[in-house]
C-alpha cells in the first residue's frame, strides 16, 4: 500500500514502545508517526462502500478516511508489541467490511465504527490488542468527558475543601464538606447543566450564563416549587402522614411541638426553599388546651386522693366525669378559667364529698395544672428549637429552612406559647448557643402588641428583650398600608406572614376572595441584574428603561415557561406539599391530578439587586446621598411593579415584584461586570453589589435614616423585602434604644425588619457577647488553648460553662 | 459546622483546653443567620467585613 508507516510492532521493540504505550494507555496527546494518506486508496474502498461519509461525535459529518483506521489499529498494536503493518491493514480491510455488512444505508458514527474494530481486532487473533485498544478507548473517553464543563465542575467538588471553593459556599446552609452535601451538589450541577442545555430558549440560556439575569434554585427548575405557608391547623385535623406513616391528631403540647418540626420536615423535602409556618401561636393553643384538660385530671384525681381519703375513684372516672361536664356545658377547662365549666365540677366534686372539700380539690387542680401546663409549654418550645436545629433533611445535607409566624393570638393558651418560645430562644441550646432556626417573626400591631395597653404589649417587649440578644425575633408590620389591607380582625389567615429569608405572599389576582396567607407561596422567582443595565446605558435614561422593559419582559416569559414545567406535576409527585392538602385547594385533587389550577394561588416574581449601584452609574449618587436619586430610585423600582401589576391584570396570575434575597448571587453578577467593564468607582470596586434596595452597608447613616430611605420601597416589593439596622453591641443591649428602632419601622411603613448585632460565642469557655481578638471571659484569643486550672476557676464563677472531657 | 450551632466537647491536649478551637460569630445575611462566616461565601463575606454601624441620631 502507497503508505509510508514507522513500524513499531516488531518483536524486541518493547523498549522503545513503552513511552508510545504509557501515552496510549493514559490517553493524552496523539502519537506522532509519519502516515502519509493516500487519496488513490480512498478513492479505491469509497468506490465499493455505500458510505462515503462518517459522523464525528460532535454531529459534523466527515469524509470516510481509512487511513485513520489503519492508524488506530497500528497504535494499538504497537502499544501491545503483537502485529505488523500488514496486519493493521488487513484488520482494517475487515473493518470496512463488517461496517458495509452492518450499516449498508447510513454514515456510521465514530462509535460503531470503534465497536466494529474491537470485533475485527478478536476475530483476527490479536485479542490482546482487542485489550488493549478498550482501554485506550475508555481512557480517550473519560480525557474527553473531563474537558466537558460539569466534569470539571465534579473536579473541583470532589478536590477542594469548601474553605478554598467558593461554589460549594453557595447555600451558607448547606455543608458541602459531607458526603450528602457533596451528593446534593454533584446533582444540583448536573441538573443545571441538563436544563441550561434541553429546557431554556437560547435566549434565555444566554441571559443566565452571561448574568444578565439570574434563575434563582436553577437546578430545581424542572423539580418543584419554591415554598409555602403552612397552616397548622387545617394539617393536624384529624392527624396526617409525612410519605413516610401516618401521624394521629396530636394531644397534648408535646406532641403539637413535636408534629409541627415533623411537617416542616416533611415539607422541606417537597420543595426546593422554605417553610414557613403562618399560625405558630393559633395553631399550638390547642395544645395547650388538651395538656391543661389532661394536667386537670391528673391533678382532680391526686387531690381526691389526698384531701378526701374515703372517696374512691380512678382516673379514667375523673377523666369521664370531665368529658362529660365539658360536653353538658359546651366547654372543657380553661386556662382563663370558665364559670360554666368550673361551676359544673364544683357541683359534681360536691357530689363525692363534702362542699369545703370541693373547693380546695378545685383549686389545687386549678393552681398545680396551670404551673405544669406553663412548664410543660416551655419544655416543648425548648424540644421544638432544638430538633429544628438538629433535624436533617434533603438527605442530610440541611436543616430544614423553617420560619415561625405569631404575636397575635391573644388567648391565653396562645400567649403561653409565645411567652414559653421567646423565654426558650433567650435561654439557647444546651450550652447556651444562638438557635439559627427556626426564624421567628414577631407580628406588629397597634390594638393587639404595639401600644402599652394592648393585650400583647408584654408579649412585644419580651420579643425586643430577646431580640437583642438572640438576633430573633424578627419584626413583621402589620399596620403597614400594603398589610393593613388585607388584614380582617378575627381572621388570623389574613395576618401578613414572611418566609424567614423575606418572601412574601398575600394579594391573589387568581382568585381575588383568598387573598390569605395560609396554603400559598412562591412558585419561582429570577433577578434582573440592574447594574449592569445602568452601566450600559451610559448616562442614558431612556437606554436604561428601554433595556429593563427587554428583560422584564424576557424574564417574565420565562417564568411562564417555567410554570408550565410545573404545571404538569402531579399531586403525586409532592407526597406532602399537595398529598396532604397542605398547599390550598390540593385536598380537592386525585393522586394522579395536574397541579395546574392550584399553583395559580402562588407568586411568579421577578426580583433584583444592586438598585444603589444602579443610580451611582446613572445619576452619579445613590438613594442615600441625594433626594433626586431617591426620587429616581422609587421610578426605577415602581416602574418593575407596574410592569407586573399589569401582566397579572392580563393573565389572571400573580406576578411580583422581590427585593431579591441574593444569598448566592451577591458575587455572581459584579464578578462577571468587573470582566467586562473592569472596575467603575462606586459601582464595580468591591466584592457585591448591594442587596435589592438596601443603602449601601458601608455608608454612614442613622438608622432612622437608613429606615426613612429603605420604608417606601417596602410597599412596591409585594414578594417580599427586609431592612436591616447594624447596631454596636452597647446599643443592641439597651431595651429602649432596641425598642425605638422597632417603632421606627413601624411608623415608617417597614413590612419587614430586624436589627443586626454583633454576637460571638467563644465554644470554650461558652462566652456570649462581642469578642475581637481576645475573649473577655477566658481570656484566650482564636485558637488557643486555655490552661485546665485557669478553666475550672472560672467554673466555679460561671456553673453554666461548657463541659469539658478530661 | 452545620448551620446549627456546634455543640461539642473539648478535650485535654496536653493538658490544655480548646486548642484550635475557633469563635463563632454569628451573622445574618440574607435573613436567616449563619453560626460562622467559614460558611459563607466570598461575597458575603466581603459584605459583611463593609458593614458600618448605624447610630440612632436624627442625622447621620
Amino acid at each position: 500500500m502507497p503508505c509510508i508507516l514507522v513500524r513499531y510492532g516488531v518483536k524486541g521493540s518493547h523498549q522503545k514502545c513503552g513511552a508510545q504505550r504509557d501515552a496510549v494507555l493514559r490517553g493524552v496527546g496523539s502519537v506522532s508517526s509519519v502516515s502519509v494518506p493516500s487519496n488513490e486508496y480512498c478513492d479505491f474502498i469509497s468506490g465499493f462502500l455505500m458510505f462515503s461519509n462518517i459522523v464525528k461525535r460532535d454531529g459534523r459529518v466527515v469524509r470516510y478516511d481509512a487511513d485513520k483506521i489503519i492508524e488506530a489499529v497500528r497504535k494499538a498494536m504497537c502499544a501491545e508489541g503483537h502485529g505488523t503493518q500488514e496486519d493493521a491493514e488487513r484488520v482494517s480491510r475487515r473493518v470496512e467490511a463488517e461496517l458495509l455488512k452492518e450499516y449498508p444505508d447510513a454514515d456510521p458514527t465514530v462509535e460503531q465504527i470503534q465497536d466494529v474494530v474491537e470485533k475485527a481486532l478478536m476475530h483476527e487473533g490479536f485479542e490482546d490488542v482487542a485489550k488493549s485498544y478498550i482501554l485506550y478507548r475508555a481512557s480517550r473517553t473519560r480525557t474527553r468527558e473531563m474537558k466537558t464543563h460539569l466534569m470539571r465542575v465534579f473536579d473541583e467538588l470532589t478536590l477542594a475543601d469548601a474553605i478554598d471553593s467558593d461554589m460549594k459556599r453557595d447555600n451558607a446552609n448547606v455543608d458541602g464538606d459531607t458526603a450528602m452535601g457533596m451528593m446534593l451538589k454533584y446533582g444540583s450541577e448536573g441538573a443545571k447543566d441538563y436544563n441550561e442545555k434541553y429546557l431554556l430558549t437560547p435566549q434565555q440560556a444566554k441571559a443566565h450564563r452571561e448574568g444578565d439575569i439570574h434563575i434563582h434554585d436553577f437546578d430545581f427548575y424542572a423539580l418543584t416549587t419554591t415554598c409555602c405557608q403552612i397552616d397548622l391547623i387545617k394539617l393536624f385535623n384529624g392527624g396526617f402522614s409525612t410519605g413516610h406513616g401516618y401521624l394521629r391528631e396530636p394531644n397534648d403540647i408535646r406532641s403539637y411541638c413535636a408534629l409541627a418540626c415533623i411537617a416542616v420536615q416533611s415539607n422541606q423535602n417537597d420543595q426546593h426553599g422554605g417553610q414557613s409556618i403562618v399560625n405558630f401561636d393559633y395553631g399550638l393553643a390547642p395544645g395547650v388546651v388538651k395538656t391543661y384538660r389532661k394536667c386537670v385530671v391528673s391533678n382532680l384525681l391526686k387531690a381526691l386522693e389526698l384531701l378526701a381519703p374515703g372517696v374512691r375513684i380512678s382516673k379514667d372516672d375523673v377523666k369521664a366525669a370531665v368529658d362529660e361536664i365539658s360536653s353538658r356545658v359546651g366547654c372543657g377547662p380553661q386556662l382563663a378559667g370558665s364559670e360554666a365549666y368550673d361551676s359544673a365540677e364544683l357541683e359534681w366534686l360536691g357530689t363525692l364529698t363534702d362542699s369545703d372539700t370541693a373547693l380546695r380539690v378545685h383549686n389545687f387542680a386549678v393552681s398545680h395544672s396551670r404551673e405544669e401546663t406553663d412548664s410543660a409549654t416551655y419544655q416543648a418550645m425548648e424540644a421544638l428549637i432544638h430538633n429544628l436545629n438538629t433535624m436533617h433533611s434533603r438527605a442530610g445535607a440541611q436543616t430544614p429552612f423553617s420560619s415561625v409566624n405569631y404575636g397575635m393570638d391573644t388567648s391565653p393558651e396562645g400567649r403561653m406559647v409565645v411567652r414559653n418560645m421567646l423565654l426558650a430562644t433567650e435561654r439557647g441550646l444546651g450550652q447556651g448557643e444562638i438557635p439559627i432556626f427556626p426564624i421567628q417573626i414577631f407580628r406588629v400591631k397597634s390594638g393587639v402588641n404595639y401600644n402599652e395597653g394592648d393585650p400583647n404589649f408584654d408579649l412585644f417587649q419580651l420579643a425586643c428583650r430577646v431580640s437583642s440578644k438572640r438576633l430573633f425575633p424578627n419584626f413583621s408590620f402589620i399596620d403597614a398600608p400594603f398589610n393593613l389591607q388585607y388584614y380582617k380582625p378575627g381572621h388570623p389567615e389574613t395576618e401578613i406572614a414572611y418566609m424567614g429569608c423575606r418572601t412574601r405572599v398575600m394579594g391573589n389576582v387568581h382568585d381575588r376572595t383568598r387573598e390569605i396567607a395560609p396554603g400559598r407561596g412562591n412558585l419561582s422567582f429570577t433577578s434582573i441584574n440592574l447594574p449592569r443595565l445602568a452601566i450600559e446605558a451610559k448616562g442614558d435614561e431612556d437606554r436604561f428603561f428601554d433595556g429593563l422593559q427587554y428583560l422584564m419582559e424576557m424574564v417574565a416569559q420565562q417564568l411562564d415557561d417555567r410554570f408550565e414545567i410545573q404545571a404538569r406535576k402531579r399531586v403525586r409527585n409532592f407526597p406532602f406539599l399537595m398529598g396532604q392538602g397542605v398547599w390550598i385547594d390540593s385536598e380537592s385533587l386525585g393522586w394522579n391530578d395536574e397541579i395546574r389550577e392550584v399553583i395559580k394561588h402562588g407568586t411568579l416574581s421577578v426580583g433584583f439587586i444592586g438598585l444603589a449601584e444602579t443610580l451611582k452609574a446613572l445619576y452619579g449618587r445613590h438613594h442615600a446621598e441625594s433626594e433626586e436619586a431617591q426620587a429616581k430610585g422609587l421610578e426605577i423600582v415602581g416602574r418593575m411593579r407596574k410592569f407586573l401589576d399589569d401582566r397579572s391584570k392580563e393573565k389572571g396570575m400573580n406576578y411580583t415584584l422581590l427585593a431579591t434575597p441574593a444569598e448566592g448571587l451577591s458575587g455572581r453578577f459584579i464578578k462577571m461586570d468587573k470582566e467586562r467593564y473592569g472596575i467603575i468607582p462606586g459601582i464595580t470596586d468591591k466584592e457585591f453589589y448591594t442587596n435589592s434596595f438596601h443603602v449601601p452597608v458601608n455608608f454612614r447613616i442613622s438608622a432612622f435614616d437608613k429606615i426613612r430611605i429603605e420604608a417606601p420601597y417596602h410597599a412596591l416589593t409585594n414578594a417580599g423585602h427586609i431592612s436591616y439596622v447594624e447596631l454596636d453591641g452597647d446599643t443592641a443591649h439597651n431595651p429602649k434604644a432596641f425598642e425605638a428602632i422597632i417603632r421606627a419601622m413601624h411608623d415608617a411603613g417597614v413590612g419587614y425588619g430586624s436589627v443586626n448585632h454583633p454576637v460571638d460565642r467563644d465554644p470554650v469557655c461558652g462566652y456570649t457577647g462581642v469578642i475581637g481578638d481576645v475573649c473577655p471571659r477566658c481570656g484566650r484569643r482564636e485558637g488557643e488553648a486555655i490552661d485546665p486550672e485557669r478553666f475550672e476557676e472560672l467554673r466555679r464563677i460561671y456553673p453554666n460553662m461548657p463541659c469539658l472531657i478530661k | 459546622m452545620n448551620a446549627k450551632v456546634e455543640t461539642r466537647k473539648f478535650g485535654a491536649e496536653n493538658g490544655t483546653f480548646g486548642q484550635g478551637v475557633r469563635f463563632e460569630r454569628i451573622r445574618r445575611i440574607t435573613g436567616y443567620l449563619v453560626g460562622t462566616l467559614d460558611r459563607f461565601n466570598d461575597a458575603k463575606r466581603a459584605e459583611e467585613a463593609c458593614r458600618v454601624k448605624h447610630g440612632l441620631g436624627r442625622n447621620a
